[in-house]
């Protein structure tokens, strides 16, 4: 028994003396590994900023270390520039081999090396890339496919636009990198995503809603409207906050309606938009709603009442029994001129 | 003779036993944190956490700030939290009948007027006495109401918060920067699934502090609270990382919390009966989610840090360690009939039981272990080579465990830069087996005696305060 301990306290001992010099070792290692990239990365930055330029410049011969290196400084460009430069970014890196050899990535064994090369496509700024991280969208594991979203967004990836939306509605991706990466895509995006308006399910209507709301112009907003009448509580109240943010005047008649919906949060939606939108002829069905509704809804439509028409508040906050949202809403107009 | 005799035996058995179950534990866990925060750490690249920070998509938080007394830093707290890189939020502190120049304070520094702020009536809580909007600052808040402890601050903010999350805080605690946008991460990313997370506190003692920000972390001089920073790293990245993947986490430090505020409206809010609201929080949510079927999360994030300040005197110490087991009681007990029922799954039938067991019985145990085994070793019922091997096993076991967690926090987030530290940490990983933990055990122990008591209140903590920097040239133990 006590031979037993004894050899048990040997291996512990050995362990942590194992784990500590581990400790130091790294450390030292990591110290001596920064210092390198570094002085590597600050060496290379007049070539990369060439590249960027268009400048016809010859590469000097490469180890693999100093190549990856400049691919970091163009990929790190790649996200604050466009047009010709990014068109030079995308070109240094399809002639170097680089997007081949990142594409071949994704087909690794290992989850991190698929992720870590989607995550690099997407600073490489070739379009070429874009049928393998679609694919790679349908990864098995959750950051393969993040990191692939986020590239097709960096990418402005039209074809991504359903994909992303699927993805997101079924709880492959997070909602937050799927949401990002259609918002890189910008107002390109918005044709597909009214494409998906009809015949889709629920989750999917009402997240393409939302981005609408973000990404498109008061132009969108008739189709919109027209859900303002759907069946789902969730597209009705998405659609109000669309049009909330596309400040689209021509919806004020049917937002109003939807002050009188029978779920909560459509009417808070509602309430928000018509504050956007500024619609006085909102002003009594606000007060109406700031005075008497449930705490959400009512708060906001003192808010809203606060931006349609101050006079308006000032009044009706006078009036007895005029409840606690009114009030808060008249103090803060007070506080914030 | 015989009878002592079988006691001893029996007692060493449950001792061995005890040991040997409380260390698988802990290696287990240290195995699943590993792959955990090694796994959070990957997938941090590819998680989108910047792009968060711009996204209109974001749900807005309330960050609720309970103060009592707190007239020395309150105004700095109030900054960093203003200061935050969050989309949208709002900052409620809610003044809990402090007695001394805490709501002047604020009122000078942000220009505090009164209004009439609309409150859900929800959550019952003591008197509001009036609320403060800030001329400087549209999105603070301040709620000003009768004393009635931390809790039942926090349920007053609850009521008063306008958005659909809150962020629970100490007073006396600085976020990091972005350290709200990574604990909010896993709600962007599963709204429908996470009810609450909780980010890792760490210690300020010894940090450099300007405007409510860490801007340099060192360690504390005081060795006391340097073997605090160890314990720590033990407790959040092994203890709470572990159970958080076991889908069974029951504690959210009470200094930093992020939660979905209408299930905790819904399930009560803080309890204001006891000094562990912010565990009894937690195992409620569990139990009334479960009760009700429903598929949820509550999760811990390892890199969101949460700066605090530890106490250095051994005194301090013993009152809030003391009072830390007495919340854990005190939470559990309350909560004791989901014990070993399966309709609560892995909560009831792994993580309570575990509690009830390893942190509630097992100091104890502990306690009790180390006279009785000397006292079978002079009697001969137990041989002192044994005993002594069996004790140089313990500690070693313990190191193990101690220098894992600081391997962890080495490899995946490396907050102390320097190598002198670094050393310090693992001498002091080593040395906390002699005499330390047994100081923990031994007021976790009184903890237990204080609930028999029915000891009630928080007790006072020294405090040196956080705006402390040493002066040039000082040492700070490096």
């Amino acid at each position: 028994m006590i031979g037993g301990l004894a050899w048990v306290s040997g291996v512990l001992a050995l362990l942590s003396f194992l784990l500590v010099c581990a400790l130091a070792g790294r450390r030292v290692a990591l110290a001596h590994a920064e210092r390198r990239r570094l002085s590597t990365e600050e060496r290379l930055r007049p070539l990369a900023l060439a590249l960027v330029e268009g400048e016809s410049v010859e590469l000097p011969r490469f180890g693999a270390y100093e190549s990856r290196a400049l691919a970091r400084v163009l990929a790190r460009y790649a996200r604050q520039v466009s047009g010709t430069a990014l068109a030079h970014i995308g070109g240094f890196f399809e002639d170097r081999g680089h997007i081949a050899r990142e594409v071949a990535q994704l087909e690794s064994r290992r989850a991190w090396r698929r992720a870590s090369a989607a995550h690099a496509l997407g600073g490489m700024a070739s379009t070429s890339a874009t049928p393998a991280l679609l694919q790679a969208l349908g990864d098995s594991d959750r950051d393969v496919a993040a990191a692939a979203a986020r590239s097709l967004g960096h990418l402005g990836a039209l074809d991504a636009v359903e994909p992303l939306v699927y993805a997101l509605v079924d709880g492959r991706l997070p909602r937050a990198v799927s949401a990002q990466a259609l918002l890189s895509i910008g107002p390109d995006a918005v044709p597909r995503l009214r494409g998906l308006l009809a015949d889709a399910p629920v989750e999917v209507a009402a997240f393409a809603v939302d981005l609408i709301g973000l990404l498109g112009e008061a132009s969108d907003s008739p189709q919109l409207v027209e859900l303002l009448r759907d069946t789902s509580a969730e597209v009705r109240a998405h659609a109000a906050r669309a049009l909330g943010r596309l400040a689209a005047q021509d919806a004020s008649d049917e937002l109003r309606r939807a002050l009188e919906d029978r779920i909560p949060f459509v009417r808070v939606n509602a309430a928000h938009a018509l504050g956007a939108i500024r619609d006085a002829f909102a002003a009594p069905a606000l007060a109406r709603q700031a005075r008497g509704d449930e705490f959400d809804p009512a708060e906001a439509a003192a808010r809203a009442l606060a931006r349609v028409s101050p006079g308006v508040l000032v009044a009706v906050a006078a009036e007895p029994g005029s409840g606690p949202h009114l009030a808060q809403a008249v103090d803060l107009l007070h506080v914030q001129t | 003779m015989r009878i002592f005799e079988g006691a001893l035996v029996l007692f060493s058995l449950i001792s061995f036993g005890y040991f040997v179950a409380l260390n698988a534990v802990y290696l287990t866990f240290t195995a699943i944190a590993w792959r955990g925060v090694t796994y959070y750490r990957r997938a941090r690249e590819f998680s989108g956490a910047e792009e968060a920070f711009a996204s209109p998509l974001t749900p807005p938080v309330s960050i609720l700030l309970p103060a009592f007394n707190e007239e020395a830093g309150i105004v700095e707290s109030v900054r960093s939290l203003l200061a935050l890189r969050y989309p949208e939020l709002e900052v409620i502190v809610v003044n809990d009948g402090s007695t001394d120049a805490t709501l002047r304070r604020l009122t000078e520094a942000f220009d505090l007027v009164p209004v009439r702020k609309a409150s859900r009536a929800g959550l019952p809580t003591a008197l509001v006495q009036g609320s403060y909007a800030s001329r400087k600052h549209h999105d603070l808040w301040v709620i000003d109401k009768e004393n009635g402890g931390k809790a039942d601050a926090l349920n007053a903010g609850i009521n008063a918060a306008r958005y659909p999350y809150f962020c629970a805080l100490d007073a006396d605690a600085m976020l990091e920067p972005d350290a709200l946008l990574r604990v909010a991460k896993p709600i962007l990313d599963d709204p429908d699934l996470v009810v609450a997370t909780g980010g890792i506190v760490r210690i300020a003692n010894g940090c450099r502090i300007e405007h409510g920000q860490v801007v340099d972390v060192g360690l504390p001089r005081s060795p006391l609270a340097t073997l605090q920073v160890v314990e720590y790293l033990r407790a959040f990245l092994v203890g709470r990382m572990g159970w958080s993947r076991a889908g069974a986490l029951l504690i959210i430090s009470g200094a930093f919390g992020l939660f979905q505020r209408s299930v905790v409206a819904a399930a009560g809010g803080y309890s204001t009966t006891t000094v562990g609201e912010d565990v009894e929080l937690v195992v409620r949510l569990h139990r009334y989610l479960r009760e009700r079927g429903e598929d949820y999360r509550i999760q811990f994030i390892p890199d969101p840090v949460a700066w605090t300040e530890v106490p250095e005197d051994i005194r301090s110490l013993s009152r809030q360690r003391r009072r830390w087991q007495r919340g854990l009681v005190e939470a559990l007990w309350r909560h004791k009939r989901v014990t070993l029922n399966p309709r609560f799954g892995v909560f009831g039938l792994v993580a309570v039981p575990s509690f009830f067991l390893l942190e509630i019985a097992g100091p104890t145990i502990e306690l009790v272990g180390y006279p009785a085994v000397i006292a079978g070793s002079a009697l001969g019922y137990l041989s002192l080579t044994f005993l002594l091997a069996f004790a140089v096993l313990a500690v070693l076991v313990g190191a193990v465990l101690s220098v894992s967690a600081l391997a962890l926090e080495e490899f995946n987030f490396r907050r102390y830069q320097r190598g002198r530290e670094a050393a310090r940490l693992v001498v002091m990983a080593l040395a906390e087996n002699l005499g330390y933990r047994q100081l923990l055990t031994a007021w976790r122990v009184l903890g237990l005696v204080d609930v028999a008591r029915r000891r009630r209140g928080w007790g006072e903590m020294r405090r040196r305060g956080l705006g402390y920097a040493p002066a040039r040239g000082e040492s700070r133990g490096r």
